[in-house]
């Protein structure tokens, strides 16, 4: 097994990184296809395996038609959306029956202009199962998951007024099929990502070659299993912090004087917003590295598991070495450096997390790569990519 | 010149150290397994230099010539054969990076200092009649569920003004025959006090609350505040602001990516009215086209700032304190959109002063005692 390495920079970046930001800025966003294309080509082009590296091969002027394209499209969004909620709804409603045909575009269209070693990969999953996965499944997973809260929230409410004989028993049952439901919307949740996960990992190609992957769902189920369970023991450590500190400091006389503010006039309470912030404050910071070590936990445990079982032509392997630990770390400490810099820090930010991803990606790379030709294919457009750029589609799928 | 590489076949992943050697505008490529490739140096294909990433030159056949050797292509091919000398000079030399960035940044500012009020004005005109009457729709009714009263006014009173505004005040407008006026009176009562206020709608309608008919003393004062609202509706101020506001949060997303920023742009007009106000200059606009209109008329402009006095006197009755704070002062409406303030009144403003208004008023007075019509003296 081989590492990959990100040769990349964090000071050439920021000047690549400023360049772009303000040719964009005086061209009113004109430029932001060229830019889009630096961006990504400084990080392909530095990341190599074994001295050979990887480029993306997308130009500017193939993706302007495309971005003009969802610039109008954007455009037309706000402005409806100034108008009125109905038609934003309805919009809403287009944009989330395209949005399968966005992400299946933008994979297709990402992968054909990536090349490692000269030779390019290729995506070749179907629209009708992007459909599936990235529509249906994702609309039976929300609705097996809010099924459970408005069954306790609307129906046992109700049943309790009308008072029946057989009123417990309705209740009983109600909650029963909450927590079934809830049962169901955790396994759905866990076969989602294996459906994704398969999907794309065979859709994609390198040259002739076909990745393959044997994922299952109980052990996507585990991971988010353990996942939940470490939310858990975060939220529970962290409410027992946060207590013993605010009621040790400002937080006991805060909450006296606020009852007194509010049984004194509304003048006072003015006087007490800066407590109750210094209240909402930690706890805010606190549910954010929670959720940044619990994603990180997640994405690790993923990421390690769909590489060990997913292979090139059934001879190159795949590990992935990252640890859920230094992931935290590295998104924590970014997001300290980005705040503390007002957002300057951005670029050096971007290189140490791609460092970590790629140095801790592991290739049996004994198998040479030199059988390896590209395919012929006819050229995509790159009108979906754009679109699913332009509204921020997250195209980042555990991989 | 000798570059020292790596050649790979069209389309293929296998490689071999190669050097390329060039020789006037010829080059050849001489690969370590023996193969050896030819040609113009006018028919490679080269890719932009990006900080230090490998070069890839690519021949008319397709076949690859992979270097690091980044400067030495700099000096073989010319800035045009690689497209992007300006650029990376940028990238490379901090100093032009540091004047870029002034540069954009005042671009930027006066982007949205002046571009976005000029595309606003130029945008809100172009369109048709119909969007002014589609972003009003629903926004009466809208103001009628949460904030108005029915008009407790006398109905003799109410035909009065009406029937005075169809017959003098619209033949003072060219474009009247467009735009669909219509008269509303209601009552407007915050904590039992009762509001004077007066504002248009987008599609032509003008409200009047029956506060500001009672402290009226004269006809010529309602005169002057209908024309003042005529002179939002004719200008399309609110159409304006519906714009910039589309505008800069596009803008916003497209620079940012933050898609957030959609959530704050409000839904619809009904919002947009309670929570926005005309900006200054919009205001200072329309009490211009008011005074002129009235000199038209014949009506002696200072019963507008008569008016704005008799109003001003009325709220700081109830609140004194209150008129002194200069920035809530503005706004027709109060920015906290739950309940509209009783200090907000469009007509009490403070931006543009009242003091200034006032002087303007004055200005227009004596031209109108001199019958002087144009009017020469605006304030600069």
């Amino acid at each position: 097994m081989t590492a990959l390495k990100f040769e990349g920079d964090g000071w050439e970046y920021f000047k690549i990184w400023i360049v772009n930001i303000l040719l964009t800025i005086v061209t009113l966003g004109l430029y932001y296809p060229w830019a889009k294309v630096r961006n990504l080509r400084y990080f392909y082009a530095n990341s190599t395996l074994e001295g050979k590296n990887f480029e993306y091969h997308a130009t500017g002027k193939q993706l302007f038609i495309g971005y003009l394209i969802a610039m109008i499209l954007l455009i037309a969004y706000v402005t409806i959306e100034q108008f009125s909620v109905v038609g934003s709804l309805i919009v809403l409603l287009i944009f989330a029956l395209g949005y399968p045909w966005i992400v299946w575009r933008s994979l297709k269209f990402n992968a054909r202009m990536t090349s490692f070693s000269n030779v390019r990969f290729s995506f070749s999953g179907g629209c009708g199962a992007a459909y599936v996965n990235f529509l249906l499944l994702p609309a039976v997973f929300f609705i097996s998951i809010y099924a459970g809260p408005v069954l306790a929230a609307v129906v046992i409410p109700m049943l309790t007024d009308s008072g029946t004989e057989f009123g417990a028993l309705y209740i009983l049952a109600a909650v029963l099929i909450g927590c079934i439901l809830l049962v169901v919307a955790f396994f759905m949740y866990a076969f989602l990502k294996k459906r994704i996960s398969t999907y794309i990992v065979k859709g994609y190609q390198y040259g002739q070659g076909e990745f393959d992957t044997n994922l299952e769902t109980s052990s996507f189920a585990l991971i988010l299993l353990k996942t939940i369970a470490i939310s858990f023991g975060i939220g529970v450590i962290g409410m027992l912090l946060i207590g013993v500190v605010s009621m040790g400091t400002t937080g006991l006389s805060g909450i006296v004087s606020m009852q007194e503010g509010l049984e004194n006039s509304s003048e006072d309470m003015d006087a007490y917003a800066g407590t109750i912030l210094a209240m909402i404050l930690p706890v805010y910071v606190l549910m954010l590295f929670g959720f940044l070590v619990v994603s990180a936990y997640a994405k690790s445990r993923q990421r390690a598991y769909i590489y060990s079982n997913s292979l090139l032509d059934e001879k190159i392997a795949f590990e992935s070495t990252l640890r859920a630990r230094s992931l935290a770390w590295v998104m924590i400490s970014n997001l300290f450096l980005i705040v503390l810099t007002l957002g300057l820090a951005t670029p050096w930010a971007k290189v140490r997390l791609t460092r970590l991803y790629l140095e801790n990606t592991q290739v049996s790379a004994e198998q040479s790569f030199d059988e390896y030709v590209t395919q012929k294919l006819e050229e995509q457009s790159s009108l979906g990519e754009q679109i699913g750029d332009a509204f921020d589609v997250d195209m980042d799928f555990g991989i | 010149m000798l570059i020292q590489g790596d050649f790979y076949r069209c389309g293929s992943a296998s490689s071999h150290p190669a050097t390329l050697e060039s020789a006037g505008h010829s080059f050849r490529i001489q690969a370590q397994d023996g193969s050896s490739s030819s040609g113009n140096l006018s028919d490679i294909q080269v890719s932009e230099r990006l900080g230090n990433v490998e070069r890839k030159l690519t021949l008319a056949n397709g076949d690859l010539f992979a270097t690091r050797d980044n400067d030495a292509v700099d000096s073989l091919f010319s800035a045009r054969a690689t497209g992007s000398g300006f650029i990376h000079t940028l990238e490379s030399h901090i100093g032009w990076a540091a004047i870029a960035l002034v540069v954009a940044v005042t671009v930027a500012i006066s982007f949205f200092r002046w571009g976005v009020p000029w595309i606003s004005t130029t945008v809100a005109h172009a369109l048709p009649q119909e969007t002014n009457e589609f972003i009003s729709r629903g926004t009466l009714e809208f103001l009628d569920d949460h904030f108005f009263d029915e008009s407790e006014l006398d109905q003799v009173e109410k035909d009065r003004i009406r029937e005075r505004f169809q017959s003098s005040l619209l033949a003072l407008e060219e474009e009247s025959n467009q735009i669909n006026y219509k008269i509303h009176f209601r009552n407007w009562v915050i904590d039992e006090k009762a509001i004077p206020n007066a504002f248009a709608l987008p599609a032509g309608d003008i409200i009047l609350t029956d506060k500001f008919v009672q402290l009226a003393q004269h006809q010529d004062e309602i005169d002057a505040v209908l024309l003042h609202e005529m002179a939002h509706v004719v200008h399309r101020h609110s159409l304006e602001s519906v714009v910039s506001g589309g505008l800069v949060a596009a803008i916003i997303m497209i620079i940012t990516g933050d898609n957030s920023a959609i959530v704050d742009v409000g839904l619809g007009v009904g919002s947009l009215l309670i929570s926005s106000n005309y900006s200054r200059e919009n205001e200072i606009e329309a009490d211009l086209y008011a005074f002129q209109k009235m000199l038209d008329a014949g009506i002696d402009p200072n019963a507008f700032s008569e008016i704005l006095n008799r109003m001003n006197a009325y709220m700081e009755d109830f609140d004194g304190e209150e008129t002194s704070n200069e920035n809530a002062d503005e706004a027709e409406y109060a920015e906290d959109n739950s309940e509209p303030k009783s200090n907000i009144l469009d007509y009490l403003s403070s931006h543009p002063s009242t003091q200034l208004r006032a002087e303007q008023a004055r200005r227009y007075s004596e031209c109108f005692k001199r019958s002087e019509n144009p009017c020469e003296p605006a304030i600069e």
